[in-house]
């Protein structure tokens, strides 16, 4: 059996850029990338190093046939789907013009995209937070010091900092980014 | 016609209008992109997510429609609305290159 490895790494849904570059990087390196464990495990099985490019699509409507024959028909293998992204890759030998590289050929198709991550995820995190997190910060002054309110107070703390980074880091990048597509 | 729908269309971008002009005849999407490529020399070509986000919009908007299904494959024509929306385009474009090239332009 070919030797496997498994690395835990962070991709946020706006590093999806990174994300492809480094699956690209592992399999130069000979490690294929064979199976994605959600949220943060990545198995790779070690094989020939080759140049892959490594493409990732956000789509909230479910994988369908012909979705899946047009990218095959472009060349793309379907890796799988994760938390809603779809995974293409394709060998680099495959590449004859420069757009092949890409899944997107245009910036208005990578804008639509960007708008789909803001609307499936991060309006509804948002509106998770002002209306469900927030509202609790009023009741934490009263009582904190009994015990079982310390261990409700440090999980409040925590997922109240994970909501903050992940609304206004995953925010801002992709804000950035599609910023940047629209110039 | 809808005036939203040619205000979304009017002008069109480059992907739309060689999308919209394949799909007098029926063809895939794949079909289409080839076919790009081959009249364009190379120089336009639609990659499968632009293709597929572009045909899944036209389709929603009426400009075309499933013929139908081949291999998994989904075949798609221009309706009336479609061709009427091309014609509008086409004839920006020909006052445009009529302009451009210095004739004058009589509608």
């Amino acid at each position: 059996m070919a030797k496997t490895k498994t690395i835990m790494k962070i991709f946020t849904i706006a590093d999806y850029e990174e994300e492809e570059k480094w699956l690209a990087s592992q399999h130069g390196k000979g490690w294929r990338l064979t199976k994605v464990i959600i949220p943060f495990f990545y198995v790779f099985e070690a094989s020939e190093p080759e140049k892959v490019i490594y493409q990732l699509e956000f789509k909230e409507s479910k994988v369908t046939d012909d979705y899946l024959k047009m990218y095959e028909d472009y060349g793309w293998e379907y890796f799988g789907t994760y938390l809603g992204w779809n995974y293409f890759r394709k060998p680099e030998s495959e590449i004859e013009t420069e757009s092949d590289r890409e899944i997107f050929s245009d910036a208005e198709s990578k804008i639509a995209m960007i708008e789909q991550v803001f609307q499936s995820r991060i309006w509804p995190l948002l509106i998770v937070f002002v209306a469900v997190i927030l509202p609790q910060l009023s009741d934490l002054d009263k009582d904190v010091f009994k015990t079982s309110d310390i261990v409700f107070l440090i999980i409040y703390l925590v997922l109240f900092g994970l909501y903050i980074f992940a609304i206004i880091y995953c925010g801002l990048k992709l804000f950035r980014m599609k910023k940047n597509l629209e110039k | 016609m809808d005036l939203k729908l040619r205000k979304i269309y009017v002008p069109m971008s480059e992907t739309a209008f060689y999308i919209l002009f394949s799909l007098q005849q029926p063809q895939h999407g794949y079909g289409i992109g080839q076919q790009v490529r081959e009249m364009t020399d190379n120089e336009v070509s639609i990659s499968p997510g632009t293709m597929y986000g572009t045909l899944s919009k036209m389709e929603k908007d009426g400009l075309i429609e499933l013929v139908r299904e081949e291999e998994k494959r989904k075949i798609y024509q221009s309706t009336d609305l479609g061709k009427e929306i091309l014609q509008i385009e086409l004839n920006r474009i020909k006052r445009l290159y009529k302009n451009s090239i210095g004739e004058e332009y009589y509608g």
